[in-house]
């Protein structure tokens, strides 16, 4: 039996050896650090968090910039100038091939504006600098670095995504441990609440909100608050099942018998003890308002230009993706590989806080 | 809970699968706390239902009201006299309350009104026609991904920590990792512009026929197919430790007896469940499908209603979708009761 020796207070295993204590926390981040996938999840998420907030101090390209020569152009690792010139080069010889095919008269004039284009460019593209630079992932469709477009997209889905799980969590933490200590009607009342908020076509309501927004305003903010209405519900479920299967623990009942109050029952010893239970739920919550983000900005309803999210840059690119498809691929690819990390990365925490998931796989 | 879904979304959809799948502690109790018997939590909760509808049609109804812009606010002024007399015809100049009345009215007698947009038709008639695409492409993909997720989550249970197993979580997540909009271009982009097999586009009545059907089905069954493989799986590993199954296997049962009559049986509970937030999910989410693939439902008009500011439209389309939203939830609660003799209504 493992057992506290009473003369130096340490505890000991059934072989009387000495064993160090362990904390909840400890404990916790060993086993997530044994689980591969989660431990890739974390460092990938940690890649993006740097980059795109540590965005204005590395050395990116403006997301702003366009450059009207540098157009559409395709993912490379030559400088921009090359790309350009080597595709007009193409073209030229495409349209020199159809206009000896069909002789078709009319499309001299294009050959010769594209020739004038060519001398044009050669002239720039050793002397001027723009031509030197490098779209390693391409550009748009109006010559912005779709690298730079994607990392500040990413930005604001991330932070979109941040700041909807902390108010999704604080609307939650105190609805919930409110219903699930006090009980009767309070409990009633928010239950009530949260069920009618569940049968509302919520993502429905978003649209609706979003479209009737005069036009100018700071839909950014709307958003953030929309978002986060959301998805309190869950959240506050959990903590008040959690709080209600606490609240009658011995641990509790001892605070209680030594004088403490509800606020201190409820702040020192319940919500310590459903932290866990709320970093899952916020951890798995936290991809879904990406997506929520991202889909409104998909439907041209969430962040408005030149800001973009990376749902505004999927639904950029599906227009133009049978010709330049590395402008939907690059932000698609991206934002999978986000939700992609953060999704191991909830699953991970959730088997290594919950105790309940211990003996299980 | 992928438009509701979009989700709310995807993973909101998938969350509340979870609440609803995992425990029964995440639940709010239904506040009735005599000992009801079955029937009577049934018409309780089922009259319960109507004042939810009425806060929600209320509620959607001021929230689109006061927004400034309206349906004929178009780009071309019109006339003073002319814009008058529109109010007039729709009632509009009338003060907001008297419209409310009026519009309540209307519905109770199950008329949605007219579309200030679409002149010739009435909200019925627009939702009527859109109604049954929406329903018939959600239950589809909603059969689907119950088929293929039953499937993968059984193999992968069966082969726990096997390649399989590991192969089937690994598409599992990232069927829960990738948003629609992400993978219906994606799917149009290599099958249907590169190799030219499936058509972009379109709804049954174009010459490809059942063809356009199969991307719209696999984009927005994708999250819930990954979503019941995984949860399969779980309730399957669960279930396989439990005692009952050590008693089948101690009588001496078969190994495929024991699986299909006791073990199944048992692992099937969360899922059973689960459908009920995935069909009300799924017939939101299509919203972005439909506006992906050009599908005339419920979903595509929704969203031109709302770009349009067609008031009754958007109102009409609200009361459906919070009406399927309704029904799949109380449906859920009542087979909880039904298929979990451990849950009683209280």
């Amino acid at each position: 039996m493992p057992s506290i020796d009473k003369n130096n207070d340490r505890a000991t295993n059934e072989f009387n050896q000495y064993v160090k204590p362990v904390s909840l926390w400890a404990d916790a981040w060993k086993r997530l650090r044994r689980n591969k996938m989660a431990v890739l999840g974390m460092w990938i998420v940690a890649i993006y968090m740097v980059v795109t907030f540590g965005a204005a101090l590395l050395p990116f390209k403006s997301y702003t910039e366009q450059e009207m020569l540098h157009i559409n152009l395709p993912p490379s690792f030559k400088p921009a100038g090359v790309v350009a010139l080597g595709r007009l080069e193409e073209r030229k010889v495409e349209l020199e091939a159809a206009i000896t095919r069909s002789g078709r008269a009319d499309l001299k004039q294009d050959l010769t504006r594209i020739e004038n284009e060519i001398i044009q460019l050669k002239g720039e593209v050793d002397t001027d600098p723009k031509h030197k630079r490098v779209y390693i992932l391409g550009t748009d469709y109006l010559g912005r670095d779709m690298l730079a477009r994607t990392i500040y997209g990413g930005q604001i889905s991330i932070m979109i995504g941040l700041i909807g799980t902390l108010t999704a969590a604080m609307i939650g933490i105190v609805l919930g441990s409110l219903g699930g200590y006090l009980g009767g009607w309070v409990d009633n009342l928010i239950g009530r609440f949260v069920d009618l908020m569940y049968s509302l076509p919520y993502m429905l309501v978003v649209i609706i909100i979003m479209s009737m927004l005069p036009t100018g305003s700071n839909s950014i903010f709307v958003l953030y608050i929309a978002i986060a209405m959301i998805s309190w519900l869950t959240i506050s479920r959990v903590v008040r099942g959690q709080i209600i299967s606490l609240k009658n623990s011995e641990f509790v009942e001892a605070a209680r018998s030594m004088g403490a109050g509800s606020g201190r029952i409820i702040f020192r010893h319940l919500l310590p003890n459903s932290l866990g239970i709320i970093i899952i739920y916020s951890t798995l919550q936290f991809p879904s308002f990406i997506m929520n983000e991202s889909f409104l900005s998909f439907l041209g309803l969430g962040v408005s230009a030149p800001r973009a999210s990376w749902g505004t840059l999927v639904s950029e690119g599906v227009q133009g993706m049978q010709l330049y498809p590395w402008r939907l691929l690059v932000p698609a690819v991206s934002m999978t590989v986000f939700l992609f990390a953060m999704n191991f990365l909830g699953d991970g925490l959730r088997d290594a806080l919950d105790p309940q998931s211990k003996n299980r796989n | 809970m992928g438009v509701y879904w979009l989700s709310r979304g995807v993973a909101v959809l998938a969350d509340r699968g979870a609440a609803v799948g995992r425990s029964t502690i995440l639940e709010w109790p239904v506040p009735f706390s005599s000992e009801a018997t079955m029937s009577r939590f049934i018409v309780r909760r089922f009259l319960s239902v109507i004042p939810t509808l009425f806060i929600i049609v209320t509620l959607s109804f001021f929230l689109i009201r006061l927004a400034p812009g309206g349906p004929f606010s178009g780009e071309k002024k019109l006339p003073p006299e002319i814009m008058a007399n529109i109010m007039r015809k729709y009632h509009m100049d009338e003060p907001l309350v008297k419209q409310y009345f009026r519009y309540m009215g209307d519905v109770l007698q199950f008329d949605l009104g007219p579309s200030y947009r679409y002149k010739d038709q009435t909200v019925n008639d627009l939702i009527g026609n859109a109604f049954p695409v929406s329903v018939m492409l959600g239950t589809m993909a909603l059969g689907t991904a119950l088929l293929l997720g039953t499937i993968v989550g059984i193999t992968s249970a069966l082969k726990q920590n096997k390649w399989q197993d590991y192969a089937a979580m690994s598409v599992a997540v990232l069927g829960i990792s990738v948003p629609a909009f992400v993978v219906g271009p994606i799917l149009m982009l290599i099958f249907a512009l590169k190799l030219k097999w499936l058509p972009t586009s379109g709804w049954l009545s174009s010459r490809a026929g059942a063809l356009t059907l199969i991307m719209p089905i696999i984009t927005l069954m994708m999250p819930y197919f990954a979503y019941i493989a995984r949860m399969s799986r779980g309730s399957l590993i669960e279930v396989m430790r439990s005692d009952y199954v050590r008693t089948a296997r101690a009588k001496g049962l078969k190994e495929s007896v024991v699986i299909r009559k006791h073990v199944l049986k048992g692992a099937m509970l969360p899922i059973v469940t689960y459908l009920g937030p995935a069909f009300s999910g799924i017939i939101t989410g299509s919203v972005v499908v439909e506006q992906i693939f050009v599908i005339p439902g419920i979903g595509r008009i929704f969203v031109q209603s709302a770009l349009n500011r067609d008031y009754t439209v958007i109102m009409g389309d609200v009361i459906v979708y919070s009406i399927i939203l309704i029904a799949a939830n109380f449906v859920v609660d009542i087979l909880y009761g039904l298929l979990d003799p451990r849950i009683s209504y209280k």
